[in-house]
């Protein structure tokens, strides 16, 4: 600051002090106090003066002049001092020093006060100062924040990615190619990558603008296509009832024709909750039945309802805790003790539960007869009515198929057999429809165990609960087990290759198996039906005394047979089995307990013949065996009497003579009918007891010679063109 | 014979007949014959060695030779089996049937005469001599035919029986024969003047008749120095003396006809329609009785071929035929099986 500055700034200052004073001034008569007032704006003045003052004096011309009057009023004092000290009378000296040091004092009171107007002074400037400073910090930190904030935007705009870039666009020579010239531009745009990006967008929306309109047009199409359909579906809908309705009425008709297609048709939709077994069996059946053998009939029974809820069911006989028992024992607390009776018995339900469905096959015979009639040209008789249900069924725990015979004899067929009563007998009817298939033991071996487990028996004692599980039942549900006896039943199924592949597998219903056992099976079944008909026949004849010799075979014997049969009744095997001369056939195992046996005694004259005849179950297709003891002056059996072996051979090993055609029906009667004929030639071509004794049997066949070779075999083979018998060596 | 199946089998087996068995020249193997035509070869050494088992009892290899009738002699020379019976006398050669390649060799056949004429050879015997060897065939047709086996050829038949022979022998080295037949009568023939030199009618002689019986003689056998000859069938069996035609030792067993005999060194061993083989002593005293399992026998035979595997076999009515090591008891038996 300036000294002309300064000397301004004091006359503005004393200016200044001068108006306050004038206001101050034009208020006095007012306030009645002007003395006091006027001090008052003098200090005042004063005070603002020496504001001024203050900023116009140098502060170390003050400092000076501060430091100058302290010095002095050092030496004043010490004066003072010195003087009062030196003087007891320097009073004046003594007043003035003090003037002047009043005066010096007053001085340095102002330069204080100076002091501190300055000090205050420097306060603020520095305060204003660091005011500002703050201000312009401020002003810089917004600056950079927005510095900042730009910066980002910019960088923000750099990355911006256009949608464009998402576009999948045409390529570019596609572009020019296909684009019109209005929106190409080739011209402009192949220079300019961005009106060429431009161009081809735009393009693009055309093109997409074009797709979107045919979109729309083809949802519409579809709708209205869909529409089409709907309506034609509701027509088709409405169709149903009235085709019902037609359905149910021509079901009279259908019945009445024997066409039931319905029928059919229901029974095929039931088969689907058949075990997959019986299934097999069924379809299978069905399928034979279809193609071979119309007369066949297949049918199931049984509750639908419960083999559809039985789909979830498992197996768990260890469960003791099962569902509905507790719900029993809830119920009734005393049964929480159940006897272990009850108890086993629950869990022998359990294991032997019977799947709830079953099929039922019905065999006709009048069937089989007429196919027969139709391959042989026989004249059988018809038996119409009789007919073989077989009920099959499936053990859910043992995974075997039992079968439940039941066997309906026509009334036109007469047979009164006594001692053949059980030939029908649904237990034994269909015994070894197979060599060694008894249908006594599970073929599934499995079950043994299974059985063991829960403390049952075998599953021969519950034969008559179950049914029978024959073998064949179980290839024609497609299950095949392993084989118990391998060289048994090697022999019934050779040539079926599937057979011996499936031994290895996992038992699991399979349709090679059953349709590969199909054929045999049902033909088996029927000439066991045929054949135990007619053997019951034969027997209820027999049981006269009446050999029934066929037409057919009557020319097979002379037309005179002296012998007689005379009684004809049943034996049994214990019977056999203490005849010696049974024993080298009981012990080759042709003859087994299992077989059926009868007695026939068969008379000439004083001579008894006494024949043992043996049927196995598959009589006729096994040949029966006959076992003789000739009571003729002694007993002759084939043991002590090589004829009879002879005869027994003719009877048992030659039997294929005795077989017309194909049909081993009359193989029983011819047998015999050659054992009377042999017997005859046996008495006739023995050596008389003695020459003196009258012959008792007459010699009447015509015999050429009586004996030959080293056996000195008798001559049992009758030549039926020349009627004389000869020996057996020109067959 | 058609098997067809295991239960075929057995039956064939129960109701088999072996008429005659022969051991191989070498004394290792013997074949058997049957009422079917069939013929069965067992290995002896086999059976007879002592890791046997039962599959060495059954036949090693077995052939049908005649289809219609049954084999009722098998004669052996040193190369070939002949086998008569129904039908052609056939010969084959051992080394063939060994090698289980049987090839017939030579059949013999006797013109047919009518339908039911057909005769069977019921016995065979070959005569050696220097110059050729001679096949004599006792048959049905109550004749003794003669074939040169070298050529083939027949040669001439004895006649003069009026039944069929069952059995022929030789005697003085081949300089006689001698047949036993069906009507009761044994011919001695004098075979270079071809004509019966002696009859024998043991059934009517009182020392053996057994008319209950029959007639027929079946059993025929002479020692080694043709001084005894022993004849059996319907009458009992008896030791006739060749010089003077007259029984000296009877040999009895009542109700049973003996079809075949014996010498074996100083004992006589005989066999019939029981399951017993008799041991005789030449003064006719009965030594021992052998059960054996066929209920008929038609045929005991000594292997003399082969030291080792000298047993005694029979065979018969049955599917089994004996072998008797030692003779006093059946050892073992072989199994004859049907041709597979």
């Amino acid at each position: 600051m300036s000294k002309e500055d300064a000397a301004d700034g004091k006359k503005k200052r004393l200016l200044k002090a001068e108006v306050v004073s004038n206001v101050l001034g034009i208020s006095e008569p007012k306030k009645h106090k002007p003395d006091a007032s006027l001090v008052k704006a003098q200090e005042i003045r004063n005070i603002a003066s020496e504001e001024e003052e203050a900023m116009e004096r140098d502060p170390q011309l003050d400092l000076n002049l501060f430091q100058a009057s302290c010095n002095f009023l050092k030496s004043a004092i010490r004066d003072v001092k010195n003087l009062k000290a030196n003087k007891t009378d320097a009073t004046s000296e003594i007043n003035s020093i003090r003037t002047d040091a009043t005066i010096h004092f007053i001085h340095m009171k102002k330069l204080n006060r100076l002091a501190h107007f300055r000090c205050r002074k420097v306060r603020e400037n520095t305060n204003e100062a660091k005011h500002k400073i703050d201000q312009c910090h401020l002003q810089l930190q917004n600056l950079l924040y927005e510095a900042m904030h730009l910066e980002k935007e910019i960088t923000k705009c750099m990355e911006f990615k256009s949608k464009d870039e998402e576009i999948e666009l045409v390529p570019v020579e596609e572009f020019y190619l296909n684009a019109p010239e209005n929106i190409s531009n080739p011209g402009t745009t192949s220079g300019d990558a961005h009106l060429q990006m431009l161009a081809r967008l735009e393009w693009e929306l055309e093109q997409r603008k074009q797709l979107s309109t045919k979109l729309t047009e083809t949802k519409k199409s579809k709708e209205q296509i869909s529409k089409e359909i709907q309506a034609k579906q509701d027509y088709l809908e409405t169709l149903q009832p009235k085709l019902t309705a037609i359905l149910q009425a021509t079901r009279p008709v259908q019945d009445y024709l024997s066409m039931p297609y319905d029928a059919i048709k229901e029974e095929q939709q039931t088969a689907q909750h058949l075990p997959v077994p019986l299934y097999v069996l069924y379809m299978q059946t069905s399928a034979y039945k279809d193609a071979c053998d119309k007369c066949l009939k297949v049918s199931i029974t049984g509750d639908v309802d419960a083999s559809k809820s039985l789909s979830t069911w498992t197996f768990e006989p260890d469960d003791e805790s099962d569902s509905d028992q507790e719900d029993q024992e809830k119920q009734d607390t005393k049964r929480r003790r159940k006897t272990s009776e009850a108890r086993s018995q629950e869990k022998k339900n359990r294991v032997l539960k019977k799947h709830p469905l079953s099929v039922i096959l019905e065999i006709c015979t009048e069937a089989f007869f007429l196919k027969v009639r139709c391959q042989h040209i026989l004249t059988l008789s018809p038996t119409d009515g009789t007919e073989l249900q077989l009920t099959f069924c499936y053990l859910i725990a043992l995974n075997i198929i039992t079968v439940n015979v039941k066997f309906t004899l026509s009334e036109k067929v007469v047979a009164n057999s006594v001692t053949g009563g059980d030939l029908i007998s649904s237990d034994s009817i269909l015994d070894e429809l197979y060599p060694g298939d008894h249908g006594n033991d599970s073929p599934n071996l499995a079950n043994h165990f299974e059985l063991k487990k829960h403390g049952l028996q075998d599953l021969s004692t519950y034969i008559p609960l179950i049914g029978r599980p024959y073998l064949w039942c179980q290839w024609m549900g497609g299950l095949q087990f392993l084989k118990k006896d391998m060289n048994n039943i090697e022999e019934t199924v050779a040539g079926d290759e599937s057979a011996g592949i499936a031994k290895l597998s996992a038992v699991r219903a399979r349709h090679s198996i059953s349709a590969a056992n199909m054929q045999k099976t049902i033909l088996l079944l029927g000439e066991r039906i045929d054949a135990r008909i007619s053997l019951l026949q034969q027997l209820s004849s027999l049981e006269r005394s009446i050999i029934p010799v066929s037409a057919d075979s009557v020319k097979m014997f002379p037309a005179k047979i002296n012998a007689q049969l005379s009684v004809w009744r049943r034996s049994t095997f214990e019977d056999l089995q203490s005849l010696p001369q049974a024993e080298k056939f009981i012990k080759a195992g042709l003859v087994s307990s299992s077989d059926m046996i009868f007695l026939a005694i068969i008379d000439r004259g004083s001579a008894k013949m006494t024949a043992y005849v043996v049927l196995t179950a598959d009589c006729p297709q096994v040949a029966p065996i006959i076992i003789v003891d000739i009571m003729w002056q002694f007993q002759r059996t084939a043991l002590n009497d090589v004829y009879v072996m002879e005869m027994e051979e003719e009877v048992n090993l030659h039997f294929h003579e005795l077989i017309i055609g194909k049909s081993r029906k009359q193989l029983l009667p011819n047998q015999l009918q050659r054992l009377l004929m042999c017997f005859d030639v046996y008495l006739e071509t023995d050596t008389p007891a003695s020459s003196l004794v009258p012959v008792e049997i007459p010699k009447e066949k015509v015999i050429p010679r009586t004996s030959r070779g080293p056996a000195r075999s008798k001559p049992y083979k009758y030549v039926p063109e020349l009627g004389i018998f000869t020996h057996r060596c020109y067959n | 014979m058609f098997l067809k199946d295991s239960r075929q089998a057995l039956q064939y087996m129960l109701h088999n007949v072996v008429y005659a068995t022969r051991f191989s020249p070498c004394g290792k193997y013997i074949a058997a014959a049957n009422k079917f035509g069939d013929v069965a070869l067992f290995s002896l050494t086999a059976a007879l060695s002592p890791d046997t088992c039962d599959e060495s009892k059954c036949p090693i290899f077995s052939f049908n030779v005649c289809q219609h009738g049954g084999i009722y002699s098998l004669t052996s020379t040193e190369t070939f089996l002949i086998c008569a019976g129904e039908g052609d006398i056939q010969a084959y050669k051992w080394s063939d049937i060994i090698a289980k390649n049987p090839v017939m060799s030579t059949a013999l056949g006797l013109a047919k005469k009518g339908v039911f004429s057909h005769p069977e050879i019921n016995s065979c015997v070959i005569r050696t001599d220097n110059s050729s060897s001679t096949l004599f065939a006792g048959a049905g047709d109550n004749l003794v035919h003669s074939w040169d086996i070298e050529s083939g050829a027949y040669l001439d038949s004895l006649s003069g029986h009026t039944n069929y022979i069952h059995t022929v022998a030789l005697k003085n080295e081949g300089r006689g024969l001698i047949s036993a037949s069906e009507d009761g009568s044994a011919v001695i023939w004098d075979l270079r003047m071809k004509e019966a030199a002696h009859v024998v009618k043991p059934f009517e002689h009182d020392m053996c008749a057994r008319p209950h019986m029959g007639q027929w003689l079946q059993c025929l056998a002479l020692d080694e120095d043709n001084y005894w000859m022993l004849l059996g069938g319907g009458p009992t069996l008896a030791a006739w003396h060749l010089k003077t035609l007259t029984p000296t030792v009877t040999f009895d067993t009542p109700g049973v006809a003996q079809n075949v005999a014996m010498f074996y060194e100083d004992k006589i061993f005989s066999a019939g329609t029981s399951n017993i083989i008799n041991h005789w002593s030449v003064t006719g005293e009965h030594k021992m009785a052998v059960p054996v399992s066929p209920s008929s026998i038609y045929s005991i035979d000594i292997n003399t071929h082969s030291k080792a595997n000298k047993v005694l076999t029979v065979a018969g009515s049955s599917d089994k035929i004996d072998v008797c090591t030692n003779f006093g008891y059946r050892a073992f038996s072989l199994s004859f099986m049907p041709p597979s």
